[in-house]
């Protein structure tokens, strides 16, 4: 039973999500404010974290910081999107994916299910996938850069494994939002951004002049030349 | 044609420039001045001359009488050899005797009087007799003293003014004689001339000097002028923060400081303004996120309470669906909402990137089928084949198409609905068009309006928030662009998107025409 990390200040939502998501067979844990947070998760070690970005205390951003600083977590934004910055701030600071308020109780279990379900290699293909220098085990899930190691998220592994899988394949954004983030309706395509700069950062020499994931201007995004 | 041209940029320069203006007046009204005085100035000095000169020419041949008497003073009145010897002497002795220019003599016999054949005329040389008219000598016969005529003589191959004076004289012996003097004004006439060429010269100059001054003047008063003009066009491009010199306490001054008054008033108005704006923006802030945790709340446990509703009794199962289905509403009805506020409050930021059109288009077509296909409608899409690329805010096109084929497969009474796409050099369009009930023409003023639904006894079927075409209308503005509509009742309606293709193309026309006609598939 995978168990979840509810940061939420209103106790009446922390209540009734307390009930739906037990319901939807979920082990639940919770913190009230943004400074128990961090002490939450290293007590819980939950699977998944669900995380509002307006908190007493610490915020949601600033969380989401720190958790990635030691953890790869997937992390879900509760956002009341009043304002677009809040959601691509949290999505800079590491978060893999948002939902909006007020949010339906099966978006939300189908956001938790997608970001649990474990990372699958094509079962004919070699357990080592190149692409460039990069080198990614995908039994271990262990990523190497020559004799570096470098430590990519689920969800960023999932995404560069996803491209390097057909390099010089176009993946469209959406290709890319119902592959990875497993949207089956629209959402919006920043999420891909974000992320595929998040990643950049992490692989690349030179994340403003990259060599392993290429922006095809107008269509999506590919895996290197390599 | 450059003529045409010239005569064009300078009447443009006088429409465009006050300075150059107040020049032209003043140089036409000083230049009509000095014309009118300098044409007094000309006649009065050239009456003065000419009057001069006659009143000489009177005194001389007044004079020329004793003169001829000297001639004749020992002359033998019987011997008319010596007589006409006098005679021939009297032409040279007039015509050196005068005191400023050579005059011409004329000598001349009367007709009637005894031995006349006898007698000789004299006269200078190159004399036309013509000059002398007919008319002119039986005045002088019959009247006496001296008469006098203006004439026009030939000098030096010039014409020139002259004054013929005529005189009856009767030389001793009794023979009659005409004596004619013709003084010519060659030289009153050169000075004429000067004292135009003198007035001429003098008025360009005087004129060049008023020119010079005027355009000083002119350019000291107009300067504080243009720097206001200046400081408006600026204060209008939106930089309140410029202000006017103030010197002295002239009427320049006084606008100066009015002008001040009213940018420093505009200014703090307009930050009044903007500061109700910041705080509405924060007021809807706030309140949609205090709405929105409560909101998720009731979401959460209405899904629960639908999730379950199978375990209620009859009644309580059919509220629970009924707050479950409220909720789905309540909720686009807040996002709609908020959505417009936040264009009321213009905190609305588009983000711009090329996109196929094309695929926009077919993205909602895909999403829109379900429904489409609930209500028997055929969509009948007309998609060019090559890529309609524009540069866009996706989601929000997306959203106006959504809307459009919404409100298109609502109202199409079953009907097909037509879509299509086209381009041009400039933009891009999307049209949706129904076989509906159409509206009439005070429906069409309004449809764009918040709230407003077309007919208001229709059932709803899609729980629409009646701010639909209200957002979509302001999601095109936003990129520049147009959401035109035009309707026949009992015809249906058709809506037209027109986009520029990029968003530094401000004039385009669109590629789709506007306008319903019989859908035949």
């Amino acid at each position: 039973m995978a168990k979840l990390l509810i940061v939420e200040d209103d106790d009446a939502l922390r209540e009734q999500l307390e009930i739906g998501l037990t319901a939807s067979g979920y082990e639940v844990c919770f913190a009230a404010t943004g400074t128990d947070a961090i002490p939450a998760f290293e007590k819980h070690q939950p699977d998944l974290v669900l995380l509002d970005l307006m908190l007493p205390g610490k915020n949601g951003i600033e969380i989401c910081t720190e958790l990635r600083e030691f953890s790869g977590v997937p992390i879900i934004m509760l956002t009341a999107r009043t304002d677009d910055s809040d959601m691509i701030r949290g999505l800079e600071a590491g978060a893999d994916d948002y939902v909006t308020k007020p949010y339906k109780t099966e978006v939300l279990v189908s956001r938790i299910k997608a970001r649990l379900r474990p990372i699958k290699a094509k079962a004919t293909s070699h357990p080592i996938v190149n692409i460039g220098p990069v080198e990614m085990d995908t039994l271990s899930h262990e990523v190497r850069k020559g004799d570096q190691k470098i430590s990519l998220t689920p969800l960023e592994f999932k995404l560069l494994l996803t491209l390097a899988s057909h390099p010089n394949e176009v993946y469209t954004r959406e290709m890319l939002l119902e592959q990875v983030w497993e949207y089956t309706y629209k959402a919006d395509t920043r999420l891909v951004n974000v992320h595929v700069q998040r990643l950049r950062s992490k692989i690349e020499d030179d994340p403003e002049n990259p060599k392993l994931v290429l922006t095809v201007r107008g269509w999506g995004y590919k895996a290197g030349p390599e | 044609m450059l003529f045409g041209r010239l005569v064009k940029a300078a009447l443009g320069l006088f429409r465009s420039s006050l300075q150059i203006r107040a020049l032209v007046y003043t140089l036409a009204l000083a230049g009509s001045a000095l014309i009118l005085l300098g044409g007094v100035l000309s006649v009065s000095i050239g009456n003065g001359l000419f009057s001069t000169r006659t009143e000489h020419a009177l005194e001389e041949s007044q004079r020329a009488q004793n003169t001829i008497a000297r001639v004749f003073r020992d002359v033998q009145v019987d011997s008319t050899w010596s007589i006409n010897q006098a005679i021939k002497q009297v032409v040279p002795e007039l015509e050196s005797s005068g005191v400023t220019q050579t005059r011409t003599v004329v000598f001349l016999k009367s007709s009637n009087q005894p031995n006349a054949s006898r007698l000789e005329d004299a006269q200078s040389e190159n004399v036309d007799l013509n000059l002398i008219a007919k008319s002119f000598r039986e005045d002088v016969h019959a009247k006496g003293g001296i008469q006098s005529q203006t004439v026009q003589v030939m000098r030096d191959g010039e014409t020139v003014p002259a004054i013929l004076t005529g005189q009856k004289i009767t030389l001793p012996g009794g023979h009659d004689y005409q004596l004619y003097l013709i003084y010519d004004m060659a030289n009153e006439q050169q000075t004429l001339g000067f004292v135009q060429r003198t007035l001429v010269v003098g008025g360009l100059v005087t004129l060049g000097i008023i020119g010079f001054f005027s355009f000083l003047v002119t350019s000291w008063l107009v300067r504080p002028v243009q720097e206001a003009a200046e400081a408006s066009e600026i204060m209008a491009s939106g930089d309140l923060s410029r202000r006017l010199p103030v010197r002295g306490t002239d009427v320049v001054a006084v606008l100066a400081t009015s002008f001040n008054h009213m940018a420093d008033s505009l200014q703090e108005k307009i930050k009044d303004l903007g500061d109700l704006s910041k705080m509405q923006q924060r007021f809807v802030s706030d309140v949609s996120h205090e709405l929105r945790t409560p909101l998720t709340t009731m979401r959460l446990s209405a899904d629960f309470l639908y999730t379950n509703r199978d375990s209620f009794a009859d009644p309580s199962k059919r509220s629970v669906e009924i707050l479950h289905d409220q909720m789905d509403r309540f909720d686009k009805l807040l996002a709609d909402l908020l959505e417009i506020s936040r264009y009321d409050a213009a905190g609305v930021k588009p983000e711009y990137e090329v996109h196929d059109l094309n695929g926009i288009v077919g993205t909602a077509l895909a999403s829109i089928q379900h429904f489409a296909d609930s209500k028997g409608v055929y969509l009948d899409a007309h998609i060019p084949s090559g890529p309609v690329q524009c540069e866009v805010d996706v989601r929000r096109i997306d959203r106006i198409l959504n809307n459009l084929l919404t409100n298109a497969i609502e109202h199409s009474e079953g009907n097909p609905v037509r879509i299509q796409v086209a381009q041009n050099q400039t933009a891009v369009a999307v049209s949706v068009m129904d076989n509906g009930i159409g509206m009439n023409q005070a429906e069409l003023s309004q449809v764009f309006d918040r709230f407003w639904r077309a007919d208001p006894s229709r059932k709803r079927t899609t729980g629409g928030t009646g701010l639909g075409l209200a957002i979509s209308i302001e999601d095109a503005l936003l990129h520049h662009g147009s959401l035109e509509v035009t309707a026949e009742p009992n015809l249906g309606a058709c809506f037209r998107l027109t986009l520029p293709k990029r968003q530094d193309l401000t004039e385009f026309d669109s590629p789709l025409p506007l306008a319903v006609e019989k859908i035949k598939i």
